[in-house]
């Protein structure tokens, strides 16, 4: 399947607006205890006076084109699925712990048994058709799962559209328009 | 080790598949395919705008799934954390299971189990006795919003009719700002958000930290905002929503109303005002004209600390744009609360931003309440017709402590309790634990050992909302779905209302309380004859309300004495004429009870204004016990300013100390950054007072207005929630924070 066509896991950082339902909906999905998080949403303050804000952005695994934890794993546990995710075969996994010095992201959790769990983007889920747990529940509507291509063209409905009313309209017109 | 659970021979057993939307539905549990026996649609009533329509998934009678019901058209199949969480909520093994009878002291957390025949026999003999003693009125329950469904609470309703209990009364969350809306604008009714999503030019958004509060909202601002909508938020604490705000004004907390007053001045000033809507639809204009001269930019800049070019700008765009105010309930916990809400009414009037669906104002649905005959009104179940139903005292809830406290004739000495946190929510917890500590009787109805538990003589097993019936309208939109059992319930716990109702009959009012009547009786008699009840009821539903009740543009015209929006409110002009209290016609500001400004002596040792939010991660004390939820929210933490921060030699991770001279606390966790500014603090309300993180340590009991109702100590013969209002003003709390000597090894 070619990358384009992968689906990965999209999340709207102009949306999520840190309600943090993505988490303990998939702890419910998956059946996860406290201890293991396949998601978790970060907080991140930023500017200054009045442009002074919080940030929020959800980081389950990214799915990663390369992926770094799969190059790193030396059982072979990890692996990635020709339309793209990125699994774990437990029964593999020797709990040596390569994978989460190798991810970017922190994304490998450790579960009791000392093996490595993650994020499967609901493949189960995926299988039959519908979407990931935390995608299909966002309350703001800020996770995307879809091929790179979708995404791309449902961003730019959500953004690519917008004439601004109001005292900035030219101003954030002019903006939208560069 | 098993347990044995015994029968409980007046517990009903229904047959639940008749509420199935579908029987034998596969689903996904930690990627195994499990056969659910049914789903169940219902909604959630925890007290929050959504109230979201769910499915439940049950097997063997036990919750296993819950997911958003994709056909709610305003929750859209889409829960928050805690809509989840209740999975793992109804299946804790730490539920209370079985009655609990307390053998130590009054909070030492000491019980035995007995049967609940046992504990019939016992509150049967309490509540008698304390009768014969003290007389009727020395009984009282204590209920809140925990399940904030209506129908339990009217059958409770029936039985301290029958017996001529005292009264529980009124609202500590948000009457006060209930009180100054309908002074100006008469009954209360919100727009559907569909509406005001496609049409407003400007999202004006007060006190409500929707991320946590009303998440489901998100989308309709999305959709305003994609189309070009400017969105402004006031709100003193950096929220998630302030977060995709064009404008967030930082007001010092309790300001709100002068804030509101200012961009009235500056509007009229301009000549910016609604000309047309002021002249068709008000009354008393020139009054308020006259009041906001003196409220020029610098005045409420000084006042608010918000920079008047903000306060300039904001006015200017809310009077220029058709702008849709959606009002919260964080701007009124303070003891003028119900003035900070009447100015942001005149504001939305002096805008014309009334009767459009792309300008309008939001305060509550009066859907809320339930009294309209028709669609959902309490008597008709609580004062059954032909029953001598005595007129007894009222005891208002904003000031219940007091009231146990100084109550004569007869004092107050049994109170049985359900459905709300009393010691971990009422301000003052040392306080209402000294009240507490007054009564012969304190019974609880819990799901869990809580605050309330430790104190109390006997604890009986609560059911979860999915294992009861109820009625919960939405406050906020028009969509209605009946509460039903999705699953037999656990242990021995019983339904709210048919503890009730055997209470009832125990003592001795059987002919009120017939057994045949089912929790969903007690529903349809609550709604009444004028909805399609069935149409509402699980595997239909949800169903918008009737036009009747809920137009889709509401506000073409206001029931007030003179049909039209009045700056000057004629009905709490004359309410002032009979009740103590702040019933100025105008909304005039003043200065919270305790503030910088209106105590400076005292601001001189407790500088600091703490405000607590109500976190996306609890229902004020709920789910706060919950594995998931602990994870996520970790430990308790205080949020202030960097520069608060560095004047203490406070940095960010360390623990600290919070105090006034009501209580303290300690080993609290310091986050420092940008969410407050300086002089203010946050700590989250709601966590639990025997795990060392309860912000109301600190807090005080001065309920906002307009009635002064500590005057009476919190005991009435009349009251009109509407009118007289009343809100725990738990923000206006000072204190000083210093760094713990001794701190854990980072």
């Amino acid at each position: 399947m070619e990358v384009r066509q992968q689906r990965i896991l999209y999340i709207d950082p102009a949306r999520c607006m840190g309600c943090r339902a993505c988490e303990t909906v998939c702890k419910l999905e998956n059946d996860l205890p406290a201890g293991p998080r396949y998601t978790m949403v970060t907080e991140a303050e930023t500017g200054e006076g009045e442009t002074e804000k919080l940030n929020f952005l959800p980081v389950p695994c990214q799915h990663c084109g390369d992926a770094p934890c799969v190059r790193a794993c030396p059982t072979g546990a990890l692996h990635k699925r020709e339309d793209g995710v990125v699994l774990t075969d437990r029964r593999k996994c020797v709990g040596c712990h390569e994978c989460l010095w190798a991810c970017p992201f922190g994304v490998p959790q450790f579960a009791s048994d000392g093996r490595m769990s993650k994020c499967t983007m609901c493949v189960h889920r995926l299988d039959e058709g519908t979407l990931p747990a935390c995608a299909a529940n966002c309350p703001a509507e800020a996770i995307l799962c879809d091929t790179v291509e979708n995404i791309s063209r449902i961003l730019r409905e959500r953004y690519g559209k917008t004439v601004f009313c109001g005292p900035f309209a030219d101003r954030l017109n002019g903006e939208a328009a560069r | 080790m098993s347990e044995t659970f015994n029968d409980i021979p007046w517990r009903r057993q229904e047959d639940l598949d008749a509420y199935a939307v579908r029987r034998n539905v596969p689903v996904w549990i930690g990627g195994k395919k499990v056969i659910a026996d049914r789903v169940v649609k219902t909604c959630c009533p925890h007290n929050c705008y959504d109230t979201c329509g769910e499915l439940v998934y049950v097997k063997d009678e036990k919750v296993i799934k819950i997911e958003g019901d994709p056909a709610h058209p305003i929750t859209k199949g889409h829960l928050c954390l805690k809509g989840f969480a209740n999975v793992q909520k109804i299946n804790s093994p730490d539920r209370v299971k079985y009655p609990l009878l307390r053998t130590g002291e009054r909070g030492e957390g000491k019980f035995r189990r007995i049967s609940w025949d046992e504990a019939m026999d016992w509150m049967v003999d309490k509540i008698q006795s304390i009768q014969k003693t003290y007389g009727p009125e020395a009984i009282l329950e204590y209920c809140y919003s925990g399940n904030r469904e209506h129908m339990a609470k009217a059958v409770a309703g029936r039985l301290w009719n029958l017996m001529g209990a005292s009264k529980l009364v009124g609202s500590f969350c948000l009457l006060s700002g209930v009180a100054g809306s309908v002074g100006c604008v008469g009954s209360q009714y919100t727009m559907d958000p569909q509406v005001w999503a496609d049409h407003a030019q400007t999202l004006f958004l007060v006190g409500r930290n929707c991320t946590a509060t009303n998440p489901h909202i998100f989308p309709f601002l999305y959709r305003a905002k994609e189309r070009g909508a400017t969105i402004i938020v006031v709100d003193p604490y950096a929220t998630g929503v302030a977060a995709k705000a064009d404008i967030h004004l930082r007001p010092r907390p309790g300001t709100d109303g002068a804030l509101a007053l200012g961009m009235i001045h500056w509007i009229l000033a301009q000549g910016l005002e609604d000309k047309v809507f002021i002249a068709e639809k008000t009354t008393g204009f020139e009054e308020l004209a006259a009041y906001v001269k003196e409220w020029t930019p610098e005045l409420t800049e000084r006042v608010t600390t918000v920079p008047k070019e903000q306060i300039i700008r904001t006015a200017e765009i809310l009077a220029k744009t058709d702008a849709m105010f959606e009002t919260g309930y964080g701007q009124q916990r303070y003891s003028n609360g119900h003035q900070t809400q009447q100015a942001l009414a005149c504001l939305a009037a002096v805008c014309g931003s009334f009767g459009k669906p792309s300008a309008n104002y939001d305060c509550i649905s009066g859907m809320a309440f339930p009294g309209i005959t028709g669609f959902a009104n309490g008597a008709a179940v609580s004062a059954p017709k032909g029953a001598d139903i005595p007129k007894t005292r009222l005891v208002n809830i904003a000031a219940v402590a007091r009231a146990v406290h100084e109550a004569q004739d007869p004092p107050i000495k049994g109170i049985l309790s359900y459905r709300g946190g009393l010691i971990s929510q009422q301000p003052d917890v040392d306080y209402t634990i000294e009240a507490v500590k007054k009564l012969d009787m304190f019974v609880t109805i819990e799901q869990f050992m809580t605050d309330d538990t430790d104190y109390a003589d006997l604890v009986l097993p609560a059911c979860h909302y999915l294992e009861q019936y109820g009625v919960h309208p939405s406050y906020w939109h028009n969509w209605h779905q009946i509460l039903v059992p999705v699953c037999q319930p656990p242990y021995e716990c019983v339904p709210d209302a048919e503890i009730f109702a055997q209470l009832g009959r125990r003592l001795g009012y059987e002919a009120y309380f017939p057994r045949e009547t089912s929790g969903l009786d007690w529903c349809r008699m609550l709604v009444g004859e004028q909805c399609d009840f069935d149409a509402i009821v699980s595997p239909n539903g949800p169903a918008r309300n009737p036009e009747k009740w809920c137009p889709e543009v509401p506000y073409q015209t206001f029931d007030t004495p003179s049909g039209k929006f009045e700056f000057h409110s004629s009905l709490l002009e004359e309410r002032g004429k009979r009740f103590a209290g702040h019933y100025d016609p105008l909304p005039v500001y003043y200065e919270p009870d305790e503030s910088v400004e209106a105590t400076p002596e005292l601001a001189k040792k407790y500088p600091i204004n703490i405000i607590s939010q109500h976190p996306s991660f609890r229902t004020h004390s709920q789910y706060y016990n919950l594995p998931w939820i602990r994870e996520i929210e970790g430990e308790a933490r205080v949020f202030l300013s960097r520069k608060d921060a560095e004047a203490r030699g406070i940095r960010d991770g360390d623990k600290v100390r919070i105090f006034n001279d009501r209580g303290q606390l300690e080993n609290i966790t310091a986050r420092v950054g940008i969410r407050l500014k300086p002089g203010v603090a946050e700590m989250s309300s709601g966590m639990w007072v025997k795990l060392g993180g309860s912000v109301n340590k600190l807090t005080k009991l001065v309920p906002a207005g307009p009635r002064d109702i500590l005057a009476e100590d919190g005991i009435l013969t009349e009251y009109d929630p509407l009118l007289d209002g009343n809100t725990g003003s738990y923000f206006n709390t000072l204190v000083e924070i210093s760094r713990m000597e001794e701190q854990p090894w980072k």
